[in-house]
């Protein structure tokens, strides 16, 4: 990993096109300002992981294992799959 | 290969076997699904009538996940998004745009829950899971209100469960 020391307003470039700024340092916090190509989704690393974990979890769902006549007003009450 | 000029595209689905899919119903995820990828996806109503679909991926025949209109089920649902993804879903008024969110399967009826924070949006053949900073836009969401008699135990429900008006 590579490790740099920046002060507020500095910036690291990453590749040709990925700007990363130091905003604001307080206390335990760091503020950055990250200009990138549209293209290139950024996300705190926390909910990248959550969504992540339940993308794959919904991924592993069988054929067989949706509930049946689930959708409110759909006529029939929500029941198991049986 | 130009795809594009073939009429139909023939996927090997792990869950479904072949399956032909029309190129109007090809939906583009320029970002793919977090953490999952894949650049196209089909919608498929294998459970007519239930809410669900599937969303297939078309690069790999083994990813599918289950999928439900939040609006058919969340009276209160709401959809708060960055101005970058605004621009990136493309629709001037993102209630015209079809919204999807995935569904974590279980057992039990009480324990399936729906990941309101990371919506799938649809507009114009271009799908993109966006993040949803609205109150009450969990990551799993119970699909079914808690009290929900056919669910067995009272559940763990949280108050963004109730289901849409039945009328």
């Amino acid at each position: 990993m590579l490790i740099l020391t920046r002060r507020p307003g500095e910036r690291v470039v990453i590749g040709e096109d990925v700007l990363v700024t130091v905003m604001e340092i307080s206390g335990q916090t760091v503020r950055l300002g990250i200009a990138a190509p549209s293209e290139l989704p950024i996300y705190r690393e926390e909910i990248w992981l959550a969504v992540k974990d339940e993308n794959r979890a919904a991924a592993q769902a069988a054929v067989d294992g949706l509930p049946e006549g689930a959708l409110p007003g759909g006529g029939s009450e929500a029941q198991r799959p049986s | 290969m130009p795809v594009s000029l073939m009429p139909v595209t023939v996927i090997q689905s792990t869950r479904f076997g072949e399956l032909e899919i029309a190129h109007q119903d090809v939906l583009e995820f320029p970002r793919g699904l977090i953490g999952l990828g894949g650049q196209r996806y089909t919608l498929l109503d294998r459970n007519p009538g239930t809410g669900f679909l599937w969303l297939h991926c078309i690069d790999f025949p083994d990813l599918a996940l289950p999928v439900v209109d939040p609006r058919r089920f969340f009276a209160d649902y709401q959809l708060q998004i960055g101005e970058d993804e605004r621009e990136l879903v493309g629709a001037a008024d993102l209630d015209q745009a079809a919204h999807y969110v995935t569904v974590r399967t279980a057992p039990r009826l009480a324990d399936v829950v729906v990941n309101l924070r990371a919506p799938i949006l649809v507009w114009e053949g271009r799908g993109h899971q966006v993040l949803n900073t609205a109150p009450g836009a969990e990551l799993q969401v119970p699909l079914f209100a808690p009290t929900d008699p056919a669910s067995g135990v009272a559940g763990e429900g949280g108050p963004a469960a109730a289901p849409a008006d039945a009328a």
